[in-house]
């Protein structure tokens, strides 16, 4: 869990894109997925975004996204087909819109959540924000902002699974718990947790601040971003996925 | 050169003071070593050396700080942190960036050094610290040893003149340990780098330090010469701060023979007053 956000070292052309069209590519699945309501459509972005990780050389860390975005997906086409009560029913309160419905929606949210994952693993968090910045001309501070924050997602788990663990030894049976149970047990250690957090956060501040935060320029960065012919050929897949979107 | 005058801080919304009445003068290419119990107000010395206190960390600030001349008030945190490299003690908090190398582009990439320049630097600090082989490496799949050697290498990298270390052998094996010290002592004297390190370990300390200062309470109840501070060994262990078992030896030979032995610092000096009282 600790290292599904983790970047992981490679050479593969989605790890040589630049960091700007692997943003672009991965909005353009999200815009796509919500344009089209064609599930067929829907399940071939899927096979994308499973795609692209093979591609990137990742396929168990993919497996894995994919697996922890299933059991959610689940929950919710349960909740959907239950929910949903336009159509004509099909068997008991479930009806042939419900179903679709409820496709629909876990199939874009496993599409959407799939690329924002793996945009991770496959690009350094620090090329991501100096090409926002270089690039997109995005300030320093709010892409300083979105990489500590992205940097404490593995801090943040490692520590809880700490408290859980000190918890646990002292009969806590937070493994016995099982969803709704086990989030009430979790919630009340999200304060200390946060607090610790946030005198953490202010300590990265001062450490940035001393190796010249302040001074940092649009052309500080060392590495450089050009966009490549890898680059144009993703953006000609983009357009390509666009247009399906929009005719299917 | 630094030098502390009169230095009190009290941390905002505190009541006590963390440092009270601090005067204490590091001369260019010193080596200083600074020891005391938790809570004494090590860190804050360090941060005020390095200019986070009154820059980052505000409250109520009397007395000066003058780093080669530069009043910390008065000069900015980046002015202050070109000459003075720091080391955090919580090693984790002070790695910004998700690989190690991007770690000692960070600082280089801030203080416009020279593209040229670059690989080279960051070459040599890796070296120097002896995790070249780290380079591409994750920080979050590291062990806390190997983070505070990034840590190190990327305040290295920028060669400060003034090297400010707190603690920063906490996580480290003792081999590790002494070559960080060795590493320092190599700056000490061959760039007449001045080094303030914060330490428990006390043995490297008496080693390597030429200076001692003991902080408790925030205040410096002793500061001067290794051996002249290791002479109060009694007063040293009352605070909770243990001396090493060779100036222990010193001082029982000394309490034992009646007669007034010189403070061993090392092995050597001991092996060799063992040797004058046996012949
Ligand atoms: N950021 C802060 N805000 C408020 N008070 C602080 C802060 N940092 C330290 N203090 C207080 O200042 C005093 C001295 O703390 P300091 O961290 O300097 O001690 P230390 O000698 O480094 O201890 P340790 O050996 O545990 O690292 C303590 O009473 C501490 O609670
Ligand atoms: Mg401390």
């Amino acid at each position: 869990m600790h290292n599904l956000f983790q970047y992981v070292p490679g050479n593969s052309i989605i790890h040589r894109m630049n960091p700007i069209t692997k943003i672009f590519l991965t909005i353009v699945i999200c815009i796509a997925a919500f344009v089209s309501g064609n599930l067929l459509f829907l399940a071939g972005l899927l096979a994308v975004d499973l795609l692209i990780g093979f591609i990137a050389g990742i396929p168990e860390k993919t497996l894995t996204i994919f697996k922890g975005l299933l059991k959610i997906a689940i929950f919710l086409f349960v909740l959907q087909i239950l929910l949903v009560r336009g159509g004509t029913p099909v068997f008991w309160i479930i009806t042939d819109e419900g179903l679709l419905t409820a496709a629909r929606v876990v199939l874009r949210l496993v599409i959407v959540c799939m690329p924002l994952a793996l945009v991770l693993a496959v690009t350094r968090v620090t090329d991501l924000t100096n090409s926002l910045v270089q690039v997109l001309h995005v300030p320093y501070k709010y892409a300083f902002t979105l990489s500590t924050a992205i940097r404490f997602i593995p801090q943040f788990l490692e520590e809880m699974s700490g408290i859980m663990e000190a918890q646990t030894a002292r009969g806590v049976a937070f493994d016995k718990a099982k969803g709704l149970k086990k989030f009430s047990m979790i919630l009340p250690l999200c304060a200390p947790l946060l607090i610790s957090s946030v005198r953490k956060t202010d300590l990265t501040a001062a450490a940035a601040e001393v190796r010249g935060f302040r001074l940092r320029t649009r052309q500080s960065g060392y590495k450089r971003y050009p966009f490549t012919i890898l680059d144009l050929g993703a953006a000609a897949f983009c357009l390509l996925l666009l247009a399906a979107a929009i005719l299917l | 050169m630094i030098e502390i005058q009169d230095l009190t801080f009290i941390y905002k919304d505190e009541k006590k003071p963390a440092l009270q009445d601090i005067r204490l003068t590091i001369p260019e290419g010193g080596f200083l070593g600074v020891i005391g119990p938790a809570g004494a107000g090590k860190t804050t010395l360090a941060r005020a050396v390095s200019g986070m206190i009154p820059h980052h960390y505000t409250g109520d600030y009397y007395g000066s700080v003058t780093v080669n001349g530069m009043d910390t008030v008065e000069t900015s945190l980046e002015d202050i942190s070109r000459l003075v490299g720091m080391v955090f003690q919580d090693v984790d908090s002070q790695i910004i960036s998700p690989v190690v190398e991007d770690e000692l582009l960070y600082g280089l990439e801030n203080f416009g050094i020279p593209r040229e320049e670059i690989p080279q630097r960051i070459d040599e600090a890796l070296q120097k610290v002896g995790i070249a082989d780290l380079r591409e490496r994750a920080v979050g799949s590291l062990s806390g040893g190997q983070r505070q050697k990034v840590a190190i290498a990327s305040i290295i990298a920028l060669r400060p003149r003034i090297l400010v270390l707190d603690e920063p052998t906490g996580e480290l094996d003792p081999r590790s340990s002494r070559q960080v010290f060795s590493l320092l002592k190599e700056l000490n004297e061959e760039q007449r780098i001045t080094v303030i390190i914060i330490e428990q370990k006390i043995m490297l300390l008496c080693e390597f330090a030429r200076q001692l200062a003991v902080l408790s309470e925030g205040k410096i109840v002793r500061q001067g010469d290794t051996r002249d501070v290791l002479a109060h060994a009694e007063e040293l262990e009352a605070l909770g701060v243990n001396c090493p078992r060779v100036t222990t030896l010193s001082r029982a030979v000394s309490v034992k023979t009646g007669e007034e032995q010189p403070v061993c610092l090392n092995l050597d000096e001991a092996e060799a007053m063992v040797r004058r009282l046996i012949s």
